[in-house]
């Protein structure tokens, strides 16, 4: 397998890795654009264009767009992030022409009034489902205790104000700012042949607007006040609470180091695991380390009984203060092969390599080989994970508990 | 096409009744999944929650190692770790580097057969059950589905089992009676005959079959048994949920036996009717209408016989229309596909059938429910030609006698009862 690297003389950046062996191909385009550059009355803006792409372009009408992505086997999804949003699909390798085509149609909405108010309602629907679910609000409202108001404590859905106020003009005007050919990037993995692929791409997308400079993203800087918030909420029975602590940005050196003591922590077989599920005080506590392209954070949470919140809330945060002293070598070495070891069985199917390299290639800015991306870990050792702790010491966390009466 | 995943899968029927589907595949990684016929829905009446509470126990040390020290082992070895407890099966699956194949089976056969169950352990998870039951409760479509089971298959009061209503964790009632005399009767009656162990590793067969042998040597256990899925048809119910944005609505449906001839015909309409985002009740509902997010319809397969169960979560004032069209659709299979959906429907099953054996982990799955479902490993090619031989008329044909909206069973969940008035469709 060799990865080749194209820039368009309009900015479109061509990524492929063809496999011979693989049974299928993956495609995404892979725009570097999400929720933190929304206008704050816009916000939702990015997933609700996510949500058009698939109502048909000028040529092509949503029910033959959505028919023609379901004969590709109906592999095709989206998802917006922070920074990120992401077209894919997956078909036989004899559709493989197809495939591109239809991706490349997808990003080409129409933007029609009347899809607008059909999909308006769809995603009212989808923000209210979320509203019923206690770890999505409780991990909402974390995001704007640590953030404030930068970019990256927008709520990705929106809410029911800010998405009913939507309208065409602004969804259009957000598109024409944001899908420049600067910001795509065609990823393509599997069974395919690289220099048909990389022939059609000179023919179908040299044409695609260069568009504006992605403007210098307001630097991010966390409010973090460092303290909990409780929200008082009757109607649950348990308790749900999220966390976040200042962690690496993925062009960070020691990003993997920290991803390894987020799994030593949180994983598991991590501290966490045993201090609080394994003597049943919470039924679930995690931990995590998001990186964005020039910030990070650790991020984690737990539920309990409502009456054990505060001893429960005492003991993750000890675990964390204390998590230097439990670093032995045989741990880090056994927490680093074991990310090693899936990184590596994720990219066995094209569909599993697409994201891992896409996503790095938009959040590093460099496109890295599987073994590459392996060797990154097995390289972590106990000193970088101890450069990572003093680098994020983990104390004073900031955090949202929500649920009903607690101590 | 030709691709390695073509070679007919090795199928072996050990002494001790276990049985192993083991395919060779070139790659780096092994996969696993090991499946016990023992589920939730054999739970000793009355003590709702055993097969999940068990499955937990197992981890809390094996093979004369503590829990700290299994966990470590797993982790020395780099695997991923999965599985978990259904209605009719408790499942064991594990991947990795291949070198490291016998280390995992070992460790997973410690894990089934020799677990060191220490009774200091069952309180603390039975109290974990509790607290999965009470975030369950706050989860609308969780009680949804839970509703639902106790709707349409309530348990036959005179089987020693409690049958599909509880989810894994059990009852309250349940936990309250589970002993460490009682589990461990329980875990004794994992039986090997029923078991089977779907593998794929790039590993010679004969080295494969003896290091499956020597892991599970010694292992009997009880006899398996299927508990019968009694379906009540026709049935309504609401159930109150005042502070949910949405109204959550379930229809269940009969469907087709895996082992009917009529097998793919079904998943072929089904694709038709919920495979995509051309699909009937995703552009009926959402593309056309805008009434839901959340849609869709699935097989499910309980105690051998096949039901359809549809989906949807719309706010309280469109939910009654939502379910409308939902009816509407499932009433209106039986006049057929159009041509341009069944192709695009059998193109959908052609492309699953690859993309379900392309990962290790998912073929080593598909082994193993091939195993359970079917009493067999279809080959792939097999069943893509049985597929690509499928025809607009054999399908509507099958169509024309199916007619799932009759003795379809309703449940709704939310502020307010949705589609009140539409009792008559069934």
């Amino acid at each position: 397998m060799t990865l080749r690297e194209r820039r368009f003389p309009n900015g479109l950046t061509l990524l492929l890795e063809p496999d011979e062996a693989a049974q299928t191909v993956a495609a995404g385009y892979f725009v570097a654009t999400g929720a933190r550059e929304e206008r704050p009355g816009e916000l939702g803006a990015s997933h609700f264009l996510e949500h058009l792409m698939f109502k048909g372009s000028e040529s092509v009408p949503s029910a033959e767009l959505n028919a023609r992505l379901d004969d590709l086997g109906g592999h095709a999804n989206a998802f917006t992030g922070e920074e990120a949003t992401v077209y894919h699909a997956a078909t036989l390798p004899e559709q493989g022409g197809e495939l591109l085509e239809t991706l490349t149609e997808l990003l080409r909405p129409a933007l029609r009034p009347a899809d607008i108010e059909a999909e308006r309602g769809v995603i009212l629907e989808e923000i209210a489902m979320y509203a019923e679910q206690p770890a999505v609000r409780v991990a909402d409202e974390l995001r704007a205790s640590y953030w404030g108001e930068h970019g990256l404590g927008h709520s990705i859905l929106g809410t029911p104000q800010t998405v009913g106020g939507l309208t065409r003009e602004v969804l259009a005007r957000n598109w024409q700012e944001r899908y420049g050919a600067g910001r795509v990037t065609l990823t393509v993995v599997g069974a395919f042949d690289p220099d048909a692929v990389e022939a059609w791409a000179a023919r179908e997308l040299t044409g695609w607007p260069a568009g504006l400079p992605a403007p210098a993203p307001a630097p991010a800087v966390p409010r973090h006040p460092g303290t909990f918030r409780f929200l008082r909420d009757e109607g649950l029975s348990r308790v749900q609470a999220a966390l976040a602590l200042p962690g690496l940005s993925a062009r960070h050196p020691l990003r993997e180091a920290a991803t390894v003591l987020a799994e030593l922590i949180g994983g598991e077989n991590g501290d966490l695991y045993w201090a609080l599920l394994d003597t049943g005080l919470a039924d679930s506590a995690d931990l995590g380390h998001l990186d964005y392209t020039d910030v990070g954070t650790f991020e984690g949470g737990f539920s309990c009984d409502p009456e054990r919140f505060v001893e429960v809330q005492a003991a993750y945060l000890d675990v964390l203060r204390s998590a230097g002293d439990r670093l032995t070598p045989e741990r880090v070495r056994r927490a680093a092969r074991k990310l090693a070891v899936s990184t590596l069985l994720r990219a066995e199917t094209p569909g599993g390599r697409l994201f891992a390299l896409g996503m790095d290639a938009l959040t590093m800015g460099e496109a890295l080989t599987t073994e590459e991306q392996v060797a990154r870990f097995e390289r972590v050792s106990l000193e970088a994970v101890r450069a990572v702790l003093d680098l994020c010491p983990l104390e004073g966390a900031t955090g949202v508990g929500m649920g009903g009466v607690v101590q | 096409m030709s691709s390695p995943a073509a070679l007919p899968a090795h199928l072996w029927t050990l002494d001790s009744g276990l049985t192993v589907a083991f395919e060779r595949r070139q790659g780096p990684g092994f996969a696993f999944d090991l499946r016990i016929p023992v589920g939730s829905a054999h739970d000793p009446r009355g003590q709702e929650g055993a097969a999940g509470v068990l499955e937990e126990w197992l981890s809390k040390g094996a093979g004369g190692r503590d829990a700290r020290a299994l966990g470590d082992a797993f982790d020395d070895l780099g695997v991923r770790r999965g599985g978990g407890v259904g209605p009719e099966a408790t499942r064991v699956s594990l991947s990795g580097l291949s070198a490291d194949l016998p280390a995992a089976l070992g460790l997973v056969a410690d894990l089934v057969l020799r677990p060191e169950l220490p009774p200091g352990e069952l309180p603390v998870l039975t109290d974990l059950a509790r607290q999965d039951l009470e975030a369950l409760e706050e989860s609308p479509p969780d009680r949804l589905a839970v509703e639902a089971r106790r709707a349409a298959f309530p348990p036959d009061p005179a089987s020693p089992h409690a049958g599909y209503v509880h989810p894994a964790s059990g009852t309250r009632e349940g936990l309250s009676r589970l002993t460490p005399e009682g589990l461990r009767a329980f875990h004794a009656g994992y039986p090997a005959r029923g078991s089977v162990l779907g593998l794929v590793a790039d590993a010679d067969p004969g080295e494969v079959r003896g290091l499956v042998e020597r892991a599970f040597a010694g292992w009997n256990g009880g006899e398996p048994g299927v508990v019968p899925a009694r379906f009540v048809s026709g049935a309504r119910a609401h159930i109150p949920h005042p502070e949910a944005e949405q109204t959550h609505l379930s229809v269940t449906a009969s469907g087709i036996s895996p082992l009917s001839p009529d097998w793919l015909r079904w998943q072929l309409a089904l694709t038709a009717l919920s495979g995509g985002s051309a699909s009937r009740l995703f552009h009926a509902v959402r593309e056309e209408r805008g009434l839901a997010y959340s849609v869709g319809a699935s097989p499910v397969v309980l105690g051998g016989q096949g039901f359809v169960s549809v989906y949807a979560g719309s706010t309280p004032g469109r939910a009654g229309e939502t379910l409308e069209v939902l009816l509407a659709e499932l009433g209106r299979l039986g006049a057929g596909l159009e041509p341009a959906e069944f192709e695009r429907a059998r193109r959908g099953l052609l492309a699953g059938v690859v993309f379900g054996a392309e990962s290790l982990r998912s073929r080593a799955g598909g082994l193993t429910r091939d195993l359970a479902l079917f009493g067999r490993v279809r080959p792939l090619a097999e069943l893509r030609a049985a597929v690509s031989a499928l025809t607009l008329d054999d399908v509507n044909a099958f169509l024309a006698g199916y007619d799932p909206l009759a003795g379809a069973t309703v449940v709704t969940l939310g502020p307010e009862a949705a589609g009140q008035g539409t009792g008559e469709a069934a």
